[in-house]
C-alpha cells in the first residue's frame, strides 16, 4: 500500500478493530469489578443484589461478543495465533466451570459437570473457552435452573455438550445452527455473532481431512436445549 | 467453589514475583495471589527493576506484564532471565498481556514463556494456570535438569520413562525428546518419532521437526513440500515460516525467500532476528529499500536485548554504503565502537569502515584503517569467523600490504579448506592483489598440508596409537581451530580413546567442545550427528 493514501483514507477495519480493542479493556474492568461485588458475601444479603444478577449477565455478554469480534476479525487476517496443542478435557472443564461460577451462582443455576475421565484432545484453549462459556451464558439464561456441562469421546472426535432444562431451540435456530455450520450466508438478528463464531472455531479444527462441527438440539439429558461442540 | 489446602500451600511455599508498570495491576495481582495463600510476594515496575530483583533473590514464579513502558518489554526481561541463568529450571513465567501473540505461544521454544494470560485477569485464572504451571514444572524439573547439564542420554531416558504412562505432559514430553535426539546426533530416531506422530495426527510442530530433518539431510524438495503444507495449515506457525525461507535459501530461491521471511516478521513485529534475516536476505537481493527498513528495525528491537549483537549495524552500515551514503555508513559503524564492548565487533566496523572510505575515494583513511584493522587480527585471525577475516583481508590487500592480507588469507583456506565457496572468494581477493599464482599456489599447499595431517592422524588411529593421533589433532586444532575436518577428526580420535580406556570427563567435554563447534560452522555436517551420538552412548 502507498503510505500517502494510506494516511489519507484510515483503513476502516483497523479503526474498528483498535476501537472494540478499547472497549474491551473498559468492559473487562467492568466485569472485574462486578465480579469482585457479587462475591462479597455483605452485598449478597442486600436488596441490589438481585438486580445485579441481570446487569452482571448482560455485561459479560457485550465482553464476550467484543473479544468474539476481535477474534473473527484475527482470523480474518490471518493474525489469530492458532495454538493446537494438547490438553488435558477436565482442566478445560474445571477451568470454564471456575469462569462461570460467579454467573451461574448469580442466577441460581445449578450446573452439572459430566467427563470421561482421563481424556486428552487437541485444541486451541482459548477458542475453545471462548465457545463454551458463550454456550454456557446464553444457556443460564434459557434455562430452568439446571445445566449440564459434558465431555466425552465419540466416533473420533471430542464431544463438548451445554445442556439445559428450559424449552429447548426455536425450529428455526436449529435450521440456522446447521447453516451456519455449513459455512451459508445468514443475516438473522442477535444470536448471529456466536453462532458464527462458534462454528468458524469449529471448522478452524481439521485432522486428516475431518473439520469440527457445531450442533443445535433439544432434547439431551436435562430434555431442554443442547448445544454441542465437535472436535476432530 | 472451593479450595483445597494442598493448592493454598502450594502458594504459600513459593516466592512470587510481580512484574508490571501499572501500580493498580501491581497491587491487584498481589491481592489475588494473597487470596490464592501467598505469602512471599515482591513486585517490580519495569524491567530493569525487574532484572535487578532476579539477580538478588530466587523467585518460583514469576508474574510479568508484556508492556513495561519504556525499555525491556516482558519478553526481554524474560530471555535476559533465562540466558543469564538469573531463574532456575523450577522457576515458572508467566505472561501477562491485553492479547495473545504469536511470540508469546508459537516463539521459540527456548524463550517460550510457561503459560500466558491475556486480561482480564481474575482470581480463579491465577489460581489454575498457576497451579498448573508449578505442577508442570515439577513435573519435568528432572529432565529439564539432565538437559541443562547437557546429559542427552539420561534426558532422553528421563522422557521415556514419563512417556509411558498417559501424562498431562505428553506434547512438552514428545517435544522434549525428539529435540534431545536431533541435538545428540540420533536424527533417524527422531524422524521416527515426529512420523509415528504425523500418522496419528497433523500437528505443525511435529511436521516442522521432520522437515528440519529432511532440511540438514539436504532433502530440499520434501522439506519444501512439508513446510509449504505447515504453512499453508497454519498460517501464523512461524516456526514453518522460518524454516521455509532456510529451505528456500538453500535452493537459490531468494525472492520468494525474502517474501516468507517478510510474512514471518509481520506475523511477529517485535522479533529481532526475524527482522536481520529479512536484512540480511534484502541486501543479499540487491533489495536495499527493504534491507535498510529491517536493520534499522532490528536496531531499534535490539536496543534493550540481551541478544543484541553488530550484525544489523554492519548490515545497515554496507546498505548505506551501496546506496552511496558514506557519512551515514561511518556513523552506525560509530555505533559499533559505542554500543559494543566487543573487540570482534569493533574489529569487524573497522574492517568494514575501511571498505566504505576506500569505495567513496578516501584512501589515505583507507589505508590507516587497513594498518589498525592488520594490527589487530595478527594474533586473532584463525579464531576469528572467516567472512570477517576474508573482509579483512580484502581490505589490506586493496591499499596494497600483499604480505599481511596473504597471511590472512592462507589462514582463511586453512581453516575452511573443503569450503569452495569461500575459497573461490579467497581466489578473488589473491586476483585482487595480482597475486593470481601465488594465490594458488597457496591454496594448494594449504590444502596439501591439512589433508596431510588428517591422514597421518587417520594412520595413526588404525595402528591403535590413540594417544598419538589425539596428540597430533590437537597441536592441529591450535593451528587451525576452525577447521571442521580437524575438529572432525580430533573429536573422533578421543572417542575411539574413551572407548578403549575408558570415558574421562575432561576429554569428553574436549570432545563434545569440538563437535558444537562443527555444528555451529556447518549445521547440516552429517558426522556431527554420528559422532555425537557414539560420545552420547559411551559406556561408562
Amino acid at each position: 500500500m502507498d503510505a500517502s493514501q494510506a494516511s489519507e483514507t484510515p483503513d476502516m477495519t483497523m479503526f474498528l478493530a483498535s476501537a472494540i480493542h478499547d472497549m474491551k479493556n473498559s468492559l473487562s474492568v467492568l466485569t472485574g469489578f462486578m465480579e469482585d461485588s457479587l462475591g462479597d458475601a455483605a452485598l449478597q444479603e442486600q436488596p441490589i443484589y438481585k438486580k445485579m444478577a441481570p446487569m452482571f449477565y448482560e455485561v459479560k455478554r457485550l465482553n464476550d461478543n467484543l473479544l468474539e469480534l476481535l477474534t473473527i476479525y484475527k482470523v480474518d487476517r490471518k493474525f489469530y495465533p492458532f495454538d493446537l496443542a494438547e490438553h488435558a478435557v477436565d482442566d478445560l472443564m474445571a477451568e470454564i466451570e471456575q469462569q462461570s461460577g460467579t454467573l451461574l451462582n448469580t442466577q441460581n443455576v445449578k450446573l452439572e459437570l459430566d467427563v470421561q475421565e482421563g481424556l486428552y484432545w487437541y485444541f486451541d484453549r482459548d477458542l475453545v473457552l471462548g465457545v463454551i462459556s458463550h454456550a454456557l451464558n446464553n444457556a443460564s439464561r434459557y434455562t430452568r435452573g439446571s445445566l449440564r456441562l459434558a465431555a466425552a469421546e465419540a466416533d473420533g472426535f471430542l464431544e463438548l455438550r451445554v445442556e439445559d432444562n428450559g424449552g429447548g431451540y426455536p425450529k428455526a435456530m436449529i435450521e440456522e445452527g446447521i447453516a451456519v455450520s455449513r459455512g451459508v450466508s445468514f443475516n438473522t438478528g442477535s444470536t448471529g455473532l456466536g453462532l458464527y463464531f462458534s462454528a468458524m472455531v469449529a471448522k478452524m479444527h481439521k485432522n486428516q481431512g475431518r473439520a469440527g462441527e457445531i450442533l443445535l438440539e433439544n432434547g439431551g439429558k436435562l430434555g431442554g436445549g443442547c448445544f454441542v461442540l465437535r472436535l476432530p | 467453589m472451593m479450595f483445597t489446602n494442598d493448592s493454598h500451600n502450594a502458594f504459600a511455599e513459593r516466592r512470587f514475583l510481580i512484574v508490571d508498570d501499572f501500580q493498580g495491576m501491581r497491587s491487584m495481582l498481589r491481592e489475588m495471589l494473597k487470596t490464592c495463600g501467598a505469602k512471599d510476594i515482591d513486585a517490580a515496575s519495569n524491567g530493569n527493576e525487574a532484572i535487578n530483583m532476579l539477580e538478588k533473590g530466587k523467585y518460583d514464579v514469576v508474574l510479568c506484564d508484556y508492556t513495561l513502558g519504556a525499555g525491556k518489554n516482558g519478553q526481554q526481561v524474560l530471555e535476559e532471565a533465562k540466558f543469564r541463568n538469573l531463574i532456575g529450571l523450577a522457576t515458572g513465567w508467566v505472561v501477562i498481556s491485553a492479547e495473545k501473540t504469536q511470540d508469546m505461544v508459537l516463539g521459540a521454544a527456548e524463550y517460550t514463556p510457561d503459560d500466558y494470560i491475556v486480561k482480564p485477569v481474575n482470581e480463579a485464572t491465577v489460581r489454575t494456570r498457576l497451579l498448573k504451571v508449578m505442577a508442570r514444572k515439577a513435573a519435568l524439573h528432572d529432565i529439564e535438569k539432565a538437559l541443562k547439564s547437557n546429559d542427552y542420554k539420561r534426558a532422553i531416558a528421563l522422557c521415556d520413562e514419563q512417556l509411558v504412562a498417559r501424562s498431562p505432559y505428553t506434547s512438552d514430553l514428545l517435544r522434549m525428546k525428539t529435540s534431545l535426539l536431533m541435538k545428540s546426533g540420533q536424527n533417524d530416531k527422531a524422524k521416527a518419532v515426529f512420523e509415528q506422530i504425523l500418522a496419528q495426527r497433523d500437528i505443525p510442530w511435529a511436521k516442522s521437526g521432520l522437515a528440519k530433518i529432511h532440511l540438514l539431510n539436504k532433502d530440499f524438495d520434501v522439506a519444501r513440500r512439508l513446510l509449504s503444507e505447515v504453512v499453508e495449515a497454519n498460517r501464523t506457525y512461524l516456526e514453518g515460516y522460518d524454516l521455509l525461507a532456510k529451505t528456500l535459501e538453500e535452493v537459490g530461491e531468494l525472492d520468494e525467500a525474502q517474501h516468507v521471511l517478510a510474512r514471518s516478521a509481520e506475523l511477529s513485529p517485535n522479533s529481532m532476528t526475524r527482522q536481520r534475516s529479512l536484512g540480511e536476505i534484502a541486501q543479499k537481493r540487491g533489495d536495499l529499500e527493504v534491507a535498510e527498513k529491517s536493520f534499522r528495525k532490528t536496531i531499534s528491537l535490539g536496543e534493550y536485548s540481551v541478544f543484541k549483537t553488530p550484525a544489523a549495524h554492519i548490515g545497515l552500515a554496507k546498505v548505506c554504503a551501496e546506496k552511496n551514503n558514506t557519512a551515514e555508513a561511518i556513523r552506525v559503524l560509530g555505533e559499533v565502537h559505542k554500543q559494543f564492548d566487543d573487540p570482534e565487533a569493533t574489529l569487524h566496523a573497522k574492517v568494514i569502515e575501511g571498505a566504505v572510505q576506500s569505495k567513496s575515494g578516501n584512501l589515505v583513511e583507507a589505508r590507516k584503517l587497513a594498518g589498525e584493522v592488520a594490527a589487530m587480527v595478527k594474533d586473532s585471525a584463525a579464531r576469528l569467523p572467516a567472512h570477517i577475516t576474508l573482509e579483512a583481508a580484502d581490505l589490506i590487500m586493496g591499499t596494497g600490504n600483499k604480505d599481511a592480507a596473504s597471511e590472512l588469507l592462507k589462514i582463511v583456506v586453512q581453516n575452511n579448506h573443503e569450503n569452495q565457496q569461500l575459497i573461490e572468494d579467497v581466489k578473488k581477493v589473491f586476483v585482487k592483489g595480482n597475486m593470481e599464482q601465488a594465490g594458488n599456489d597457496l591454496v594448494e599447499s594449504s590444502l596439501q598440508e591439512v589433508v596431510q595431517t588428517n591422514n597421518r592422524g587417520v594412520a595413526l588411529a588404525k595402528e591403535g596409537k590413540l594417544d598419538e593421533a589425539v596428540t597430533l589433532m590437537r597441536n592441529a586444532k591450535a593451528m587451525m581451530p576452525n577447521n571442521k575436518r580437524i575438529l572432525l577428526n580430533l573429536a573422533y580420535a578421543m572417542i575411539l580413546a574413551m572407548k578403549k580406556n575408558g570415558r574421562d570427563n575432561g576429554m569428553e567435554r574436549e570432545a563434545r567442545e569440538c563437535l558444537d563447534r562443527v555444528q555451529k560452522l556447518d549445521p547440516g555436517e552429517k558426522l556431527y550427528g554420528e559422532y555425537r551420538a557414539m560420545l552420547e552412548t559411551l559406556a561408562t
